[in-house]
């Protein structure tokens, strides 16, 4: 079946300059913030010489812990407090790490703002920080409790003794996988534009769920959430950094307030690195025990991380393979003297996925077994623990496309046996598998006079395609041309379903919620418009019968009319209605799938790891727009490979700064770095998932891309890294 | 404010701020020196230049605070918006703009220097309604998640091409690495590339 494809409908926005980004609002009389941020990572604040800064010229006012602007309440539980920084900026004197905000400066213009955040000085008390992940995890603690799964053991059976299980085992593998933090770097750093008026605050900041982020705002200024605007049509990048509120837009909020004028405040890419959350930093073990023939007898899975938000234990090893011993925890790290862990593309999946598949690439090496081979011997038809059986799964499909496309079966069994030139080369795989799932939200959908139709929800687009996808699935469900669909999203006044929903585009799942519930809402217009149809003054079809719906008319009584003329005839401004999609059916369980094939060469010489190519066939229900969905798996997969070729946040234990919070020496992958990756889908409709079919992909070619790097590293040089990035100086050691 | 031009004996602020200014641009010799003026008193940070530019075919002119940078003019002065600002140290390229028809990083420009040059932006590209033939190749080819990058992306692929260094998939992705993609859209910027270039 050939799969919808469609440009995206927000393109042309996107290329001519005219999507307009938060901090792209200039509004009558605003002002601007720029933050000053700590130069210590532990202790407090003695003094803060402001004079010279008050004296430049065009300086308004300067926010400090001695002047703090008014926050009156706390981020709404359970999950804000959790996975964004609890505590208010500018709370009190005392510093927790090194960045963190100790000033605000408000300024007629923008230069006038950061000149005079340079000239303040401030007088610390500074004690040693507690910044080395390195050291810290010597010593972890058990997680707290939250209520959250995050952070619980998982135990099969029960009673299980994973020591005696792994020693009972034939073959055996025990190693340790480190990864250091990241951050999102998203290319638009957190902004926001905030104005009140009428004790309402409009408020421009770009968000993955603007309803959430009305509802923290709302929360934390101590104001009803039906007073705060958040309008956030078009998102730089996210990736889980904006699917909560940060500091800047807090400050934003509360300085307009004060100043009773528009306040402008962006943060700078090196305050972004702590203003803001990061992916924490995690150590990882896994112990394997198979039976000679490669069942799995015991899998255990040990990590230690920051905080209870990166648990790669929960999110990955129950969903993988199967083995009657299970044991799974995690221990943290608290109290730190680090910038706040959020979720970031793949939460625990990525950390997860890089330390299970590359264990599982090792035994298959200790077994002399084909990788692909090891993994179906183990393959889970149902989940690990409640044996809840899968609604639709192909894995199986993609190992075997994915290998034949790929050229798998060249492979040498043999490491460092194949060169080209001065560049060895060598090919790895390795499985994603990322839960899907779906929210009951809800959607309204409008018929209007001009013969357009609105399809609404407060989810988001901040890449993903979002745009498109509800303007092709209201086009299907009231059978008009695309053209004819006005979507409407990144608005907290548009609707969604309440505690369930408020989080809009996370966890890959903003297709599948948001699809289901336009089809629900589309077929109750549909029934409103016919009722109108069928009673209003000045409708051709007023008392008939058997008036229907058809490809955008009304039929009945031998004549037919457009909606919009319709409409025009009755001299009404729109018929609409909103439609809540059905609770997600928990008798089965929901994944998507993919199976990742990677050549890389390494320089001889140098060390320096290249990617070579990348193949990937991907299992995740119906394709609704093959162009946006082959982007989000080749920049998924990318985001993945960046883990393995690049990224670490470099903390300097003395001191807790983060040393190359910049993109020069936070490395990123460039356009030369990369390579045509090649994405093949599958295209089974999951719709014991919903009656559209689709599973999420957002964060699948994520997950697993850097097992199978490091694996196909492996296989080009015989040399197993378990510390991510791979460099030359680790080829070379 | 009493506003007269001081040209010969500027605040030793304002000094310092030009000669960076001038430092950090070979050319600017060529061109109309910026007037600089500064209220009696001389404080610090209230000279204002005043900068003639031609951006998008139209002359702007502005009286700035020398340490506005290009970005910043254009964005928070003349509203010109699409211009994107991803690092503001010359490290991300999302400010790409053309200057007298050259790649510049406008956060890392600072607009008093290039006063009396002609600068074109993301929103000069298009001839009205009809998209330049490198914004249709980046539609097509879907060359852009968040769009955050694509202006820059845009700016630099329009000028790549004109420079000739768009004649292979390798020549085109070193070249377009001054630009980075957080959402990893390289493949279909490439592909965006060629398409633009084949139909040039």
């Amino acid at each position: 079946m050939a799969q919808p494809t469609m440009d995206r409908i927000d393109a042309r926005a996107k290329v001519t300059g005219a999507a307009k980004y938060a901090s792209d609002h200039n509004l009558p009389a605003m002002v601007y913030g720029h933050m000053v941020t700590s130069t210590i990572g532990n202790g407090r604040i003695v003094s803060m010489d402001l004079s010279a800064a008050r004296a430049a010229g065009g300086v308004i006012e300067i926010y400090t812990p001695g002047n703090r602007p008014a926050f009156r309440g706390t981020l709404p539980p359970p999950l804000a407090p959790v996975f964004a920084e609890a505590r208010h900026p500018l709370a009190d004197s005392e510093i927790h790490y090194y960045g963190q905000i100790v000033a605000m400066v408000v300024a007629e213009t923008i230069e006038q703002a950061r000149d005079a955040a340079a000239l303040i000085k401030v007088t610390y008390t500074a004690l040693p920080p507690k910044s080395s992940f390195e050291d810290a995890k010597q010593n972890p603690a058990d997680p707290p409790v939250t209520g959250l799964p995050l952070g619980q053991p998982i135990k099969k059976p029960q009673d299980v003794d994973i020591e005696t299980a792994l020693a009972a085992s034939q073959v055996r593998v025990e190693e340790t996988y480190d990864i250091p933090p990241r951050h999102h770097n998203m290319m638009e750093p957190h902004a926001a534009v905030a104005a009140w008026q009428n004790g309402k605050l409009t408020i421009y900041s770009g968000t993955q769920g603007p309803a959430a982020h009305a509802l923290e705002l709302a929360t934390v200024l101590g104001v009803q959430p039906a007073d705060v605007h958040v309008i956030s049509p078009y998102v730089g990048g996210a990736f889980g950094g904006k699917a909560f509120t940060w500091a800047p837009a807090l400050l934003a909020a509360a300085a307009a307030l004060a100043l009773a004028r528009p306040v402008k405040v962006v943060t700078s890419r090196e305050q972004l690195f702590t203003v803001t959350g990061h992916r924490a930093a995690s150590s990882q073990t896994f112990g394997l025990g198979t039976h000679r023939d490669g069942r799995l007898n015991a899998i255990k899975h040990h990590t230690t991380s920051q905080s209870i938000v990166e648990d790669p234990g929960y999110r990955t090893t129950p969903k993988y393979y199967l083995a009657p011993n299970v044991d799974i925890r995690l221990m943290v790290t608290p109290d730190m003297n680090l910038p706040t862990a959020t979720i970031m593309r793949a939460p625990g999946d990525e950390a997860g996925s890089f330390a299970l598949e590359s264990a599982m690439d090792e035994l298959a090496v200790r077994l002399g077994m084909d990788p692909i081979e090891l993994r179906m011997k183990n393959y889970l038809e149902s989940t690990l623990i409640e044996a809840k059986p899968y609604s639709s799964k192909h894995l199986d499909a993609c190992y075997r496309v994915g290998a034949e496309r790929f050229g798998w079966s060249r492979r040498s069994t043999q490491p460092a046996a194949v060169t080209d030139g001065d560049w060895q080369v060598g090919l790895g795989m390795s499985t994603a598998i990322l839960d899907s799932g779906r929210a009951s939200t809800t959607v309204r959908v409008t018929f209007r006079p001009n013969g357009t139709a609105t399809v609404g929800c407060a989810t988001s687009d901040a890449g993903t395609g979002m745009w498109t996808i509800m303007a092709m699935t209201g086009a299907r469900a009231l059978e008009v041309p695309v053209d004819r669909i006005r979507p409407a999203l990144g608005d907290s006044g548009l609707p969604v379903a309440g505690n369930n929903d408020i989080y809009g585009a996370v966890g890959s799942a903003a297709t599948s919620t948001v699809t289901p519930a336009i089809l629900v809402a589309a077929k109750e217009a549909i029934g409103k418009l016919v009722e109108h149809a069928t009673t209003a003054a000045g409708s051709p079809l007023v008392g008939a019968g058997d008036v229907r719906y058809d490809g955008g008319r009304l039929v009945g009584a031998g004549t037919s009319v457009g909606f919009g003329e319709l409409l025009t005839l009755t001299r009404t401004a729109e018929v609409g209605a909103q439609g809540t999609s059905a609770p997600l059916d928990e008798s089965h369980a929901y994944a998507s799938y993919a199976a990742h094939f990677c050549e890389v060469r390494v320089n001889r010489w140098t060390g320096d790891p290249r990617l070579g190519r990348f193949t990937t066939v991907v299992d995740a229900g119906a394709i609704l727009n093959a162009k946006t969905a082959r982007n989000q798996i080749t920049g998924g997969v990318l985001f993945g490979l960046a883990a393995a070729m690049f990224e670490e946040g470099k903390v300097e234990g003395a001191t807790g700064r983060i040393s190359n919070a910049n993109l020069a020496d936070y490395l990123l992958p460039v356009n030369a770095d990369t390579t045509e990756i090649d994405v093949h889908f599958l295209d089974h409709p999951d719709t014991r998932l919903s009656p559209t079919g689709a599973r999420g992909i957002g964060e699948l070619g994520t997950v697993g891309a850097a097992a199978a790097f490091a694996n196909a590293v492996y296989n080009a040089t015989g040399k197993r890294i378990r510390t991510l990035p791979i460099t030359p100086d680790k080829l070379l050691a | 404010m009493e506003e007269q031009s001081r040209d010969d004996e500027v605040s030793r602020r304002g000094f310092l701020l030009t000669s960076a200014a001038a430092a950090g641009l070979t050319a600017i010799a060529e061109h109309p020196r910026p007037a600089v003026a500064a209220t009696a008193a001389g404080a610090a940070g209230a000279a204002v230049v005043e900068v003639a530019l031609k951006v998008n075919g139209k002359a702007r002119t502005l009286s700035l605070d020398p340490r506005v940078t290009l970005l910043d003019a254009l964005r928070e002065r003349l509203d010109l918006t699409g211009t994107k600002k991803g690092c503001d140290r010359g490290q991300c390229g999302a400010c790409t703009v053309h200057v007298d028809g050259r790649r510049v990083l406008s956060c890392l420009t600072l607009a008093a220097g290039v006063s009396g040059k002609a600068v074109i932006t993301i929103e000069g590209l298009a001839d009205g309604d009809r998209l330049h033939p490198v914004q249709r190749a980046f539609v097509e080819c879907d060359g852009l998640q968040c769009g955050f990058c694509t202006p820059g992306q845009v700016m630099s692929a329009v000028a790549l091409i004109e420079e000739g260094y768009a004649g292979s998939e390798a020549e085109i992705r070193e070249h377009m690495s001054g630009n980075i993609c957080r959402c990893g859209a390289y493949q279909q910027i490439v592909q965006a590339v060629r398409m633009a270039k084949e139909g040039a």
